[in-house]
């Protein structure tokens, strides 16, 4: 028997072994990281081929999962052995990367003049930084004015705002009992990207922009007198069903009714044309509206291209083999490929010129007309402090728009500028440097030592308390200290290895100036981000420990109480009905969450989710499950309990397995009922051999982002950046870190999170250990 | 009488909590075949189709990735049982200097949230050469797994009285043979929590592996494929998310349905006793 197992064991060692990929390693070979469509990776490889055949030098093309992870593993990747020399990106993600120095600027790798000629000035302009180019645009990402022609013809299309909202007007239908039939064009105020050349129009602005182009962050014109004006013109426009009159409702509520036939214009892009096409709408894409004759409305881009890493060992082969791919020939292919060939599916928009005007591109009109708005674009910012408005705007212009929690209203201008003073911060914050402090350069060594020490102390320290103990005892407690070491060695290592070392890395992390405008070179700056936290921070985290605190108690007891009464029901009942409640109940456990987190979003909607629909049967009227603060609070505890009680339910049903029945005998011969023998037996004995999992569950739930995807930390909050009712303390300091892209003082934080949260958890091992010696 | 109608109110309950797992997952199967579904409002498809699982072969990497989680989990669980059993043994069974802080130890570095020092991670992972390679992930979710189901796992452990080890151990059985023959099948419930629960970890971790598995779309496993299905910059498809996430939970299903019976039905008819 034990040999059987020993021979699987060496079996899957060796399967182990050998699934280690041989990675082909030479100098010469150019490493392209490239899309997650399998046809223009095929296209591009396909190129790569021909320049090999012309230059004899290898690229290799290596898909990608998606772009938006682009930036981040190229920092990761930037200097590894195997690293990529060209990478696909956007460009609203380079400008971190040219301040931490990860990407290069191509002008003395590439003809800039000669690639301006090509190609659309977008396609440049989006990857210019400092007046210096960075990268190439390949696909351009827009938006424009997408119609239903069955409900206006081309002719009819408005050519400016005024003209627009007339129109929208004009053509919305409502029928007697007040109900719309169809939607002239439908806004979301919160928004400001599709909504932005409007609020252009007005003259409100959000970063100024220098004389050579570039953006600058500390010209917000969010809170000027045009913003104002274009506020004012959307409140006149509330109730005329131009606007979505839901304060939760985004832009998937617009696309979802105009794919429903009922929207005659709406501003977006192609991202959902398949799903138009398959509902049988015949839609078009036009250029915006204009602010005036003169003015020209431009919508906001994100341009895809390709940047070359700045530690690439050869970066003019990666330059001439880019050159080669930037080819108007190669474009071709490689955008037929991208919009899946004859499908024409619009995934790409090509910037090169020459593809814009060839016949693949000329027979689609929708294409035809998705590439004609290349002139009418304006670049999303690319400066690293880019998406900070992002944080902040949908929940003003919610409270400007809708009013706050309470319902009341608040003044325009004092909400704008509260909001340009919060973002003005942030863009202080991003780029503030602290002093960096000189430290030898084998620091990490030294701090590695120390804990060391540190530990080998904490454990030797029992050794001496031992010492008075008989020889013989000591003895075999000795021979037995090393047996159990030995054998908790392997996984002793893969602890250090995985979580001490993260730990300890982390802690060096919070001492440093790693941020998003520093990603390589960072150095110590000692305790200035704990500084940070302590004086700027930590006023409002009390009330959100509480809640945090309060969220994760209620969810393990709730779930633990769950489980372990399903487990005791499941037991008493007869067990083939059993295995089939079981297989049912693990199903919360085994589905990705993300997908049931949405659902739950959806059955807890106010008017129309199936909860309060149910209710409704009861005379219980619509429950602002998560709009109201409160309620959202409920929602997210139950929800989130209804994802851990299969787990307790599991473990359960092994532990009262092992209750002695002559316990419950004994207890029924005192009279005890089901409930006092559940109470006073069952949960007791369980919860016993349970606490270090229910600490660790605790844990779980306090470090939990679940809670995220439900209801994203909303109902916010009416004060800009503070907490909504459901942020969890740890997604919400993370949040406010990353959003200015500060990793330092997020490290800082997870390492405050860490000691206050350790210390809660062994005073509970020692209240229960002390109460287990009792 | 009263045991009947006690029963009854048993199967009111189950039958109440059942309506409430299965209605979300209902929602999830019916968008899974539903054709053009815009959005994730929980709304009835008004057409059904079976195209979504089709295009879910054709059109994404879907076998490679499943195949990836399958080799990862199946892998993971192996270690962690292993591991698992073994140090449960040492800290049930042995006394030994520094049992305490050890436990307690294992307990705290677990308090860090892994996914939020990911460079930390990245870096551990270039320096063992680990980089885009399905054995890096298979020990780290082996680690992951063993640390947080050594602490369910002792409770449970202790649970098994020490006179079994003494008696055999008067027998002149061996310390494996005490673990091997004696109190693993009693822990049998228990094995099969750990080798559910490591199975699970393994097949669901998403963050330490998207940020490892940087190249080739065939090489990720199933969670972060999927993470990709809804994070693209176009549309995301729904329907195919559902489909992608009901098949992606199949292996889960059966092996839970397989180990089903190791924690119920008669086992304990031996000596155990709390």
């Amino acid at each position: 028997m034990s040999k059987k197992i020993f021979i699987i064991l060496i079996a899957m060692i060796a399967a182990f072994c050998s699934m280690t990929t041989v990675r082909a390693e030479s100098s010469t070979t150019i490493k392209v990281w490239f899309s997650q469509y399998k046809s223009e990776n095929e296209a591009l490889e396909q190129i790569a081929e021909n320049y090999r055949i012309e230059t004899g030098i290898n690229v290799e093309v290596i898909s990608r999962i998606n772009i938006f992870n682009a930036a981040n593993d190229l920092v990761n990747n930037s200097q590894l052995e195997d690293r990529p020399d060209i990478v696909f990106m956007q460009a609203p993600d380079i400008g971190g990367l040219i301040k931490s120095n990860v990407i290069t600027n191509v002008n003395d790798y590439l003809d800039i003049e000669e690639l301006s000629t090509r190609y659309s000035s977008i396609a440049l302009d989006a990857f210019k930084y400092n007046g210096e180019i960075y990268g190439v645009g390949y696909s351009i990402d827009s938006y424009g004015l997408i119609y239903n022609k069955d409900l206006i013809s081309e002719d009819e299309l408005p050519t400016t705002w005024d003209e627009f909202f007339e129109t929208a007007q004009a053509l919305t239908v409502v029928d007697n009992d007040g109900v719309v039939e169809t939607y002239g064009t439908l806004l979301n105020s919160k928004d400001i990207w599709f909504n932005y050349p409007i609020i252009k129009t007005y003259g409100g602005y959000y970063y100024g922009q220098f004389s050579n182009g570039d953006y600058n962050a500390y010209d917000i014109g969010l809170n000027n007198q045009g913003m104002n004006d274009y506020i004012e013109m959307m409140k006149g426009l509330m109730d005329s069903n131009l606007i979505l009159t839901n304060k939760i409702h985004t832009e998937s509520e617009i696309v979802s009714r105009f794919s429903n036939g009922k929207v005659a214009m709406i501003l977006y892009g192609l991202w959902y044309s398949s799903m138009f096409k398959e509902r049988g709408i015949n839609y078009g894409i036009a250029s915006l509206p204009d602010a005036s004759t003169e003015e020209v409305s431009k919508a906001l881009t994100t341009v895809q291209g390709f940047v070359i890493n700045n530690y690439s060992l050869q970066k003019e082969s990666a330059a001439d083999f880019l050159a080669y791919v930037l080819a108007d020939e190669n474009q071709q292919l490689l955008i037929e490929a991208g919009n899946e060939f004859d499908e024409k599916l619009g995934t790409r928009n090509p910037a090169n010129i020459s593809v814009i005007n060839s016949v693949y591109i000329q027979s689609d009109t929708i294409l035809q007309s998705l590439s004609s708005l290349n002139d009418e674009c304006e670049a999303f910012p690319n400066i690293p402090e880019g998406p900070i408005w992002y944080n902040y705007t949908p929940q003003v212009l919610q409270t400007i728009f809708f009013g706050e929690n309470s319902g009341d209203e608040v003044n325009t201008q004092e909400k704008l500028d509260e909001l340009v003073a919060k973002i003005a911060e942030d863009v202080q914050l991003i780029n503030f440097q602290a002093e960096r402090i000189d430290m030898p350069d084998n620091i990490f060594l030294y701090l590695g030592l120390l804990v060391i020490a540190i530990f080998i102390l904490m454990f030797t320290r029992k050794k001496i308390q031992l010492k008075k103990k008989n020889i013989h005892s000591k003895k075999r407690l000795f021979k037995s200290t090393i047996l159990a070491w030995l054998l908790m060695l392997p996984l002793l290592i893969l602890l250090t290895i995985f979580y001490l070392y993260p730990i300890v890395h982390n802690f060096y992390l919070s001492l440093t100036d790693y941020s998003g405008i520093n990603m390589l070179d960072y150095g110590v700056i000692g305790l200035a981000n704990y500084k940070n936290i302590f004086v700027a921070g930590l006023d409002g985290l009390v009330k959100m420990v509480i809640w945090t605190l309060c969220f994760a108690i209620c969810v393990v007891t709730l779930s633990f109480v769950v489980g372990s009464l399903l487990a005791v029901f499941l037991d008493s009942i007869h067990f083939r009905i059993a295995k089939i409640y079981r297989i049912i109940y693990i199903l919360p456990w085994v589905i990705p969450t993300v997908i049931t987190l949405l659902m739950w979003q959806g059955l807890l909607e106010t008017e129309f989710g199936l909860v309060n629909q149910f209710l409704s049967i009861f005379g219980i009227s619509n429950i602002p499950w998560l709009e109201n603060a409160q309620w959202a609070r409920i929602s997210t505890i139950l929800v989130m309990t209804w994802f851990s009680f299969p787990y307790f339910m599991i473990v359960s049903s092994g532990m009262i397995k092992l209750i002695s029945k002559d316990l419950y005998d004994a207890a029924k011969m005192d009279g005890a009922n089901f409930a006092r023998q559940f109470i006073h037996i069952t949960l007791p004995l369980i919860f016993r051999a349970m606490i270090p999992t229910l600490i660790m569950s605790f844990i779980m739930q306090f470090n939990q982002f679940g809670v995220y995807i439900l209801t994203a930390g909303g109902p916010s909050s009416d004060q800009i950046g503070a907490p909504g009712a459901t942020d969890l303390l740890i997604t919400y300091v993370f949040n406010t870190a990353f959003n200015t892209k500060r990793y330092a003082v997020a490290a800082a934080y997870s390492v405050i999170i860490f000691v206050f949260v350790g210390i809660f958890a062994l005073t509970a091992m020692k209240v229960n250990k002390k109460r287990m010696e009792v | 009488m009263k045991n009947k109608f006690f029963h009854l109110l048993i199967h009111i309950f189950l039958v109440i909590l059942g309506v409430v797992t299965l209605v979300p997952f209902a929602y999830i199967l019916m968008i899974s075949f539903g054709k053009s579904i815009v959005g994730t409002q929980a709304t009835i498809p008004k057409e059904f189709t079976l195209n979504n699982y089709i295009r879910l072969f054709q059109e994404t990497s879907f076998l490679d990735w499943m195949t990836n989680s399958l080799i990862i989990a199946t892998v993971t669980m192996v270690l962690s049982v292993v591991f698992v059993s073994v140090s449960v043994y040492v800290f049930s069974r042995l006394k030994f200097i520094g049992k305490d802080k050890l436990f307690n130890f294992i307990l705290l570095i677990q308090i860090f949230p892994l996914t939020l020092s990911m460079v930390s991670i990245f870096k551990i992972f270039v320096n063992f050469g680990l980089l885009n390679d399905l054995k890096g992930l298979i020990l780290v979710n082996a680690t992951i797994a063993s640390a947080g189901l050594v602490l369910l796992a002792k409770g449970y452990f202790d649970t098994i009285p020490y006179q079994l080890d003494e008696a055999a151990m008067m027998d002149g059985a061996s310390r494996f043979q005490i673990l091997y023959y004696i109190l693993l099948p009693l822990a049998k419930p228990m094995i099969a929590i750990v080798s559910i629960q490591s199975f699970v970890i393994a097949y669901n971790e998403y963050v330490i592996a998207s940020t490892i598995m940087t190249e080739g779309l065939d090489s990720m496993p199933l969670a972060v494929g999927l993470q990709s299905m809804i994070s693209g910059q176009f549309g995301t498809n729904w329907s195919l998310y559902c489909a992608a996430a009901i098949l992606g939970s199949i292996p889960m299903i059966i092996l839970f349905y397989a180990l089903q019976k190791q924690f119920i039905g008669g086992l304990t008819e031996g000596g155990v006793k709390i």
